[in-house]
């Protein structure tokens, strides 16, 4: 019992770790930019389908170092020619525009790499597990939890140290002021966007040697994000961090009791956080009326 | 009696002390104007009284009650009624329509899913004589955010009126406004505060507003109380005068 | 005085063309089916925009509303009793009291953030149909039932047994629905909703509780959103876990975007063009998500104000 609620748990915390990288992404651009990103989840796909395509002439780490990348460029493009244009309009459009594009995102992928299940092959030595006591502790769940810990780690210290991340910062608390500071808005809000698609990336990446590929592997991750920037805090990205690896443990410990209640777990959470603190666990205050 | 009763109000943002401990008592059927240079507090003051903030410490009193902590729909229905700095009106409904939403409040109909005929009559007679008050019949069913600067004022100060407030709250109701429009709502304001004897507290930036209309002035320098008086005795005030010309001499 | 004319010969028009629909449809390659669609689809999109357009607050969870109405109507002729009037009561029931208690917990959030929350809620029921596969079949959708001819005691009316009949049962349930609409919106507590829309500080400060008035526009708009759902399902004989998913949602919106949301008939317009365009999209090719992705798109730049916001603006200019 111990070992299945152990288990269940950390299961719970890598699936949190996923929610807080895609939530984190979605948190910085709609707290800089107002926009909910409603085609984070095809990013995501787009991560994950194009390291596919490049492990075998880049191998594994290949992947892993370049997809995530080039899914940031698309990121960056897309923001340039579509998505700039809604600023400053009813947020209405852009949900509209971004859902648009989740639909596009997922049919594009399925018809280039086709409908079914493609397997995503990480090296043998990353897949065996690491004790025989504790099976479910393979290489790749541990390395999965300690890249995302460290990739949050780093994205906090290019929020806190770099000028880049001070601006983005400062422009998400009051962008009025940080544009007559002779900041060019536009090109914050392109490399915000690009940062917080190449979190998606990179989830992707790691999603798909977890579960395999498939067109819709954005679609699960979604919601549960939305839950957690709610849970955690509007205008808080630790709080969102919080949020996405709360909802994680709660639905993984949830699955040992009730295995069916596991999904709606985190949606029971959000309403008790919106019914007791609406700001969310970190938030802050005014975000909300 | 006084019908409102500031006692002690401070308001702070983390270490910032926008308002500290300032006093105030409105008589029934007074104009009091409330005065200072840019940043003194003025707005954060005129925001706890009208309910947009809760003050950290002090007490509120409107008509002997305690409304410190009363929300601002429940103050309208006491008898506070405000306007606002930047005019806030229903731009994308008519001059008549913006009057007409009031009025039905005032009226306690605004739940009502639908009006007698007699009902529909007297709103309209209500919302008829206000425009003829203001003068802005000719314009009623205009789009309000279509008119000028000064008729929306009109129209958002005439909103308020609507509520048949026993208290009014009006935040520099001439800004950003050119001379002719500054005359004409300055007349309006006066010409409603006598016909309906209104109490009213203004916030004022501009001094011939002030002193034209006031009977009492209140001065906030640094989130305190400088000065108070009659208008008079406040542009004769030393400390007045020095605030004033300090703090524009800084700006300037 | 000449706009109201003008409104009143629209709306006569507006009439003349739903009542006679099932007679010219076919004339532009439709059927009676189709056209019940339309006017479902256009109930579901014009009571959105009760919220949307004329509360100013933006949900995009609307299709959970849908989708309980629809699994309402079908549990309840499935498993308690063999009556379609009494299946559309209940699902408008649970559809309500399920607004009702999900509106408290959001009406303090606004735009981005509303928007957020209400697809977040609206994925539980979804998971709950998704996952209760013994009563409500699961991904399979629910079957197994049917819809019940209308008992008056002196006789019975088969709606499902004509699509002509039962397009005039779903038309004489849209207009009253309508009628309730387009008349709460001309009352004093209509003209609060227009306040807030337009100002929601000057409604708080004209005396307006402003998170009161948003809880009773979304119940309004979230139940008679559910009575389309269940006539959705009448319509199919079955209801699809799809009908509660967040795309749904998002068609809803879609549609009264489409035809304009600041005009009471301009959804009914953006949910027949989109009803027809996707119909005839995924009869021709395997990949209309990817077209009405774009079309998405597509309306938010080009189109943003709708067919009846270009139509005003080419009558104002």
């Amino acid at each position: 019992m111990t070992q299945l609620i152990l288990f269940n748990v950390f299961n719970g915390l890598i699936i949190g770790a996923f929610y807080a990288l895609m939530a984190l992404g979605l948190s910085m651009i709609l707290n800089l930019s107002g926009v909910i990103n409603f085609a984070h989840g095809g990013f995501l796909a787009i991560g994950a389908y194009l390291a596919y395509s490049l492990t075998p002439y880049i191998g594994f780490w290949g992947a892993l170092a370049v997809a995530p990348i080039l899914t940031a460029i698309i990121g960056l493009l897309v923001e340039r020619v579509l998505i700039r244009r809604l600023y400053g309009r009813d947020p209405l459009y852009s949900l509209l525009l971004t859902f648009g594009l989740a639909f596009m995102i997922e049919d594009g992928t399925r018809y280039l790499w086709g409908p079914e299940t493609l397997p995503f092959t990480i090296p043998d030595w990353l897949a065996s597990p690491l004790s025989s006591d504790f099976f479910f502790l393979t290489g790749y769940r541990v390395f999965m939890v300690v890249l995302v810990l460290v990739t949050v780690g780093a994205l906090f210290l290019v929020l806190n140290r770099t000028r880049l991340g001070i601006r983005i910062r400062a422009g998400s608390d009051d962008l009025e002021t940080v544009s007559v500071l002779g900041v060019n808005v536009r090109i914050l809000r392109n490399l915000n966007f690009g940062l917080g698609i190449y979190l998606a990336g990179l989830a992707g990446v790691l999603a798909a040697g977890m579960l395999g590929l498939q067109p819709t592997i954005g679609n699960e991750l979604i919601m549960p994000s939305f839950v957690a920037i709610i849970v955690g805090g509007l205008g808080s990205l630790p709080g969102t961090l919080l949020g996405g690896l709360l909802i994680g443990v709660a639905s993984g410990v949830t699955a040992v009791f009730f295995p069916s209640a596991s999904e709606a777990v985190i949606y029971v959470m959000m309403g008790l956080v919106l019914l007791i603190r609406p700001r969310g666990l970190l938030g802050e205050e005014g975000r909300v009326l | 009696m006084s019908l409102l009763k500031v006692e002690q109000v401070s308001r702070r943002f983390g270490s910032l002390v926008a308002v500290d401990q300032v006093s105030m008592t409105v008589e029934p059927g007074e104009f009091r104007a409330v005065i200072g240079p840019n940043g003194a507090g003025k707005t954060t003051f005129f925001n706890l009284i009208s309910g947009f903030l809760l003050p950290t410490s002090g007490r509120i009193l409107f008509d002997d009650q305690d409304v410190t902590a009363v929300k601002p729909a429940n103050r309208v229905k006491l008898g506070m009624a405000r306007t606002f700095q930047v005019t806030e009106i229903f731009p994308e409904l008519s001059v008549r329509e913006n009057l007409r939403i009031p009025v039905e409040v005032a009226a306690g109909h605004r739940l009502k899913p639908w009006q007698s005929r007699a009902d529909a009559r007297a709103m309209d007679e209500r919302v008829d004589e206000l425009l003829q008050r203001s003068g802005l019949t000719g314009k009623a069913g205009r789009l309000a955010g279509e008119l000028s600067h000064g008729d929306q004022r009109a129209t958002e100060i005439m909103m308020a009126i609507a509520l048949n407030p026993r208290l009014l709250l009006l935040d520099e109701p001439t800004a950003g406004m050119g001379d002719q429009e500054t005359y004409d709502v300055t007349q309006l304001i006066r010409k409603l505060h006598r016909e309906q004897k209104l109490t009213v507290v203004l916030i004022e930036h501009d001094m011939r507003v002030v002193f034209h209309l006031a009977d009492r002035v209140m001065v906030l320098a640094e989130g305190q109380l400088l000065a108070e008086g009659t208008p008079d005795e406040i542009a004769a005030d030393d400390a007045v005068q020095e605030a004033y010309l300090g703090a524009e001499a800084e700006t300037a | 005085m000449n706009s109201t004319l003008n409104r009143q010969i629209a709306n006569a028009l507006i009439w003349a063309l739903l009542l006679t629909m099932p007679y010219w449809i076919g004339f532009v390659g439709g059927y009676t089916s189709l056209a019940s669609r339309v006017v479902v689809l256009a109930l579901a999109a014009m009571s959105l925009n009760f919220l949307l357009g004329f509360t100013g607050v933006l949900s995009f969870g609307h299709a959970a509303y849908f989708g309980i109405g629809a699994y309402g109507v079908g549990m309840t002729i499935k498993y308690l009793a063999p009556s379609t009037p009494l299946g559309i009561l209940v699902g408008m029931g649970v559809a309500a009291a399920a607004a009702a208690i999900i509106g408290t917990l959001i009406v303090r959030l606004r735009s981005v953030y509303f928007a957020m929350v209400t697809i977040a809620f609206g994925q539980v029921f979804y998971f709950i149909a998704y996952r209760w596969n013994a009563v409500t079949g699961g991904d399979d959708g629910l079957s197994g039932w049917r819809t019940l001819p209308l008992d008056f005691g002196i006789g019975k009316l088969d709606i499902a047994g004509q699509p002509l009949t039962f397009y005039y049962f779903v038309l004489a349930l849209f207009a009253v629905a309508v009628g309730i609409m387009a008349l709460l919106l001309r009352s004093p507590f209509g003209r609060t909703l227009l306040a807030i829309r337009e100002n929601e500080r000057r409604a708080r400060f004209l005396g307006i509780p402003v998170e009161q008035h948003i809880w009773m526009s979304w119940l309004i708009s979230c139940v008679f959103v559910s009575l389309a759902g269940t006539l959705y399902a009448l319509l199919n004989n079955f209801a699809d876990p799809h009908d509660l998913r967040w795309d749904q949602s998002g068609d809803f919106v879609i549609m009264a975007v489409l035809g304009g949301m600041r005009s009471f008939w301009g959804p009914l317009i953006g949910a027949a063009i989109f009803v027809v365009l996707q119909d005839y999209i995924s009869s021709q090719t395997e990949n209309w998500m990817s077209f009405i992705g774009l079309f998405f798109v597509l309306i938010v730049l080009f189109f943003p104000r709708g067919v009846v916001g270009l139509l005003r603006r080419k009558a104002a200019s």
